[in-house]
Order: C-alpha cells, then structure tokens, then sequence
C-alpha cells in the first residue's frame, strides 16, 4: 500500500511523530492495538525496511501515527525519517501485522516498556478494558516527551533509569491472572524475561515485542546453496537484507527476531544467534538461523535458501 | 482412545515454579511428594477423624470435606502470587473440579498439574436431565433425575468434570446390553 506523510511533530530533538493516510485517501485496514507497519524507507544506496508500532487507535482508519526515535549511528531508516521526510511525500509500507496482540484471557495487564518500545503500550492504552499498570523506563532526556504522551494516573509510572525500578519486587508480587507484555531494546527485555522465568512465571503469561531489530556487526560472507549465489554481509546491514540486496525474496515479517517467518535452514558455520524466537535446543543446534537479526561467529556460513 | 479422554501424567513438582500448592481428595500425601523441600504447601481430606482438624505444619491443612476445601481454595488462589504451581490429586470429578477453580482464579494450563489417584469412579452428567450423579462405578448408570437408565460413554467434559450419559436404549428401543464395571 502507499502512504503519505500527513503530520510531522517534534516531541524531541531525536524522536519524532509521523502521520501517515492514505495516498489515495481510501479507509486504512484496521489494525489492533500491538500492531505495526512495514515502511520501505528509501536510502542513499538502497531501500530500507523497518517495523514501526502503530499508536493510534485502533478505530482509527483515517491515520495511522507512529513515532521513531533517531537512532545513533543509524544504518538509514530512522535517520531519514528525521531528516528528509516531510509532509507529502510517498512511503510504500505493508500492510500492518500483529504479533504482539493484547492477551485477551488476562484479569490484568503488568505493562513494562523501555525506550521507544512505549509505543505498542500507547496503542493498548487506547483500547484495554481489563485493570492494568504501566511501568516505562526511559532516559531522562526522553522523560518530558513521553510524559506528554502517558496519561496522568495512579498506575502508569515512569522510572526516569532502569535501576529506579524494583522489576523483583513488582514481578514477584502479581496476582495469578496477570499477564506481563514487555517491549523495549533487547538488554531491557532480557532482564524482564529473565526475572520473569527465575519468579516462576509460565511462558503463556508473558508477551513480548521485540524492537530495534539488526544491529550490525562484523562482516561475513554467507553462501547460499540453492540459488548457487555467495554474498558479503556489511558491518552495518543485516543478513536478511544482504539475501534480498542479491534479488531473493524470503519471506519475512517483523524483522526484529520475534516473529520466526523468515527462519532458514543452516548447512554450515556457526550463528551468532540474536533473535527472540528460537529455542535454547534450537540455538544449540546451530541448524536453523533468523537472518533479519542473527549474524556469524565464523567467516563463513551456509544457508540452505 | 477419544480425544476428550485427558491423559495424566504420574505425580511430579514442576521446579520452575516459587511455590507449590498440593491438594489431594484423599488422607494421605501422594507418595512422590518430598515436603522437605521449600515453599510447598499441602491440603488432605480427613472425613472421618475426631475433633476439630488442626493444621498439622504450617503449610499442611487439613479440611473435613472437599466442598469445604474448595471454599478456601478460591480464596487462596484470588490471594496468591504469580509463580505458584498447581496439584491436584485424586479422583476424576476432584481434579476437574480443582482445575476449574484454577482456571477462574487465572492460572493455564501451563501451571496446573492433575493426577488421578484412588479407585476407578466417574460422574456421569444425565444429557437428558442434566442431572449430576457422582460414583458411578459400571455402565448402566440409573440417573435419580428422570430415572433413564444411562450408558455411560467415555466422552469427557473438562467443563462439567462429568462423563456423557446417554439413554442406552435411545437408537434402538429395548436394545439394552450388558452392564460393565468402568475401567477409569
């Protein structure tokens, strides 16, 4: 589908506001609270995609918003969000997916964000019948642009560090009806994950959004056995990326590690394992790799695609 | 086998639990449960015993009858913390039961453990009258409700925690076979 930038608004000096209708005006899909969009982003060399959160409502068919934060040292996407897009131009984007849905069967909803990953939280806020309690932590330079953003209530919080937060103490004092979503940068969700499963929480209470997705790293070359192609994988794009750059198209979804769509079938080499999805059997198997996010940890690898 | 018949696993703690509640439709622990270990808490049906039941431990209870334990199960589990385990031990209709009391109070599948234990009995659920009749040992069952005589299928609802009873001669009036003694 094509979009058109319809509202930019500064709610920091590195995050920002974009509003996107239609180019035709046409309704919107619905999408529900938790779900986000792919936008194709062009760059200087090439195109980039990345997933935003959606974060307005989902009744809303008019416009969707979403809001992208600068990342440092970013590889394209956000960087050219911030500073070429205006009002009027085109984006391609697909249409939006949800893999991070509200868990409908909770008495109530613990909410943990990190970071930019407050945005699915927005959406939900928006559309949650059940009681909830909202914990983000965020930077304190950050702190003035989300709480324009929060509502003002007794159970929404904001912890200006990681550290003012007891995740113990809050995750071990929940009723049994209580299902934790979580979404922010991986360290985030690695520690609230690991709490979680150390207090006895069931893998069925705990939701998780993986955000930021590739990060780059050292280069590699990855040989891939069926269409006969052998490619180098830049310091700063990811494997996925490289595999389409060579004019495959695998499939793929969120590009962030959680989804599993893109999973591929490893013949040789060693992954650096970065996803959120496979197993701990799994990773140690080193049988199947998430090119969107995992990189090598020997030069070379081969991929049965 | 009928997909509707559950499958038990043998008495096991899942060690990725904080804390663990036990209970049992019967006196005696199940055999494979070490109290030593921490934060496990046990609940026993004594029926017949003098007195008023004292707790034995602190995290051992005694109730007189089940209906009485499940009154102060719902209110445990609406106080309890996330991380706990769930064990029922027993009969049939008792696990069942206890597995719906879970279920209300928010706990999955995931953190609740049943095991069947004691002599082969079903509740049998009359579909005619939806009558409950509890300690059924054999097909034919009588229903006390509207007096059909039942056979009792192996068709099991986890809502009901009840087996199907169905009028055994319903297809072919006066076509009625032997009674068996249920297996489980």
């Amino acid at each position: 589908m094509k979009l058109k930038i319809t509202g930019v608004v500064p709610l920091s000096p590195t995050i920002r506001e974009f509003l996107l209708a239609d180019a035709e005006g046409a309704p919107l899909p619905t999408a529900g609270a938790g779900a986000h969009i792919m936008l194709r982003i062009p760059g200087p060399e090439r195109m980039w995609k990345n997933a935003y959160s959606l974060v307005s409502s989902p009744e809303d068919h008019h416009e969707y918003k979403i809001i992208v934060r600068r990342v440092e040292h970013s590889r394209g996407g956000s960087a050219w969000l911030h500073d070429h897009a205006a009002i009027g131009d085109m984006l391609e984007a697909e249409t939006p997916q949800n893999l991070f849905p509200i868990p409908l069967l909770a008495y109530k909803h613990l909410l943990l964000s990190a970071g930019i990953g407050i945005t699915p939280m927005l959406a939900y806020l928006q559309v949650l019948r059940k009681p909830f309690e909202l914990h983000h932590c965020g930077k304190l330079e950050d702190a003035g642009a989300f709480a324009g953003l929060l509502p003002t209530a007794p159970n929404v919080f904001m912890h200006t560090n990681r550290n003012a937060l007891d995740l113990e103490y809050l995750l071990a004092h929940q009723t049994l009806g209580t299902h934790l979503s979580v979404c922010g940068p991986a360290s985030f969700m690695d520690v609230v994950l690991q709490t979680a499963q150390n207090l006895g929480w069931p893998g069925a209470k705990v939701h998780k959004e993986s955000f930021g997705g590739a990060t780059g790293g050292t280069p590699f070359i990855a040989h891939l056995r069926r269409s006969n192609i052998t490619i180098s994988v830049g310091a700063d794009e990811s494997l996925l990326e490289a595999i389409e750059t060579a004019g495959l198209t695998p499939p793929s979804l969120c590009r962030g590690g959680a989804c599993g769509v893109c999973e591929t079938a490893l013949l040789d080499g060693v992954p650096d394992h970065r996803d959120h999805y496979l197993s701990d059997t799994q990773r140690a198997c080193n049988s199947a790799i998430m090119p969107c996010v995992s990189r090598a940890k020997t030069p070379e690898l081969v991929l049965d695609i | 086998m009928i997909k509707s018949r559950p499958v038990y696993r043998p008495f096991a703690l899942d060690v990725t639990g904080r804390a663990h509640l036990v209970i049992t439709d019967q006196p005696q622990p199940p055999e494979a449960l070490d109290l030593a270990l921490a934060n496990i808490s046990l609940w026993t049906v004594k029926t017949i015993a003098p007195g008023v039941p004292a707790p034995a431990a602190e995290r051992c209870r005694t109730f007189r009858a089940v209906p009485e334990m499940f009154a102060f199960l719902s209110h445990y589990l609406s106080r309890a913390s996330i991380g706990l385990r769930f064990y029922a031990v027993g009969s049939e209709p008792f696990i069942w039961d206890a597995y719906n009391i879970g279920t209300g109070a928010g706990l999955t599948a995931a953190e609740m453990f049943l095991a069947q234990s004691g002599p082969p009995c079903r509740r049998v659920y009359c579909c005619h009258c939806k009558t409950m009749i509890d300690d059924v040992k054999e097909t034919i069952a009588v229903c006390p409700g509207c007096g059909s005589s039942l056979q009792v299928r192996d068709h099991f609802s986890r809502r009901l925690a009840a087996f199907m009873g169905v009028k055994v001669d319903a297809e072919t009036p006066g076509n009625i076979p032997l009674p068996e003694l249920l297996s489980s």
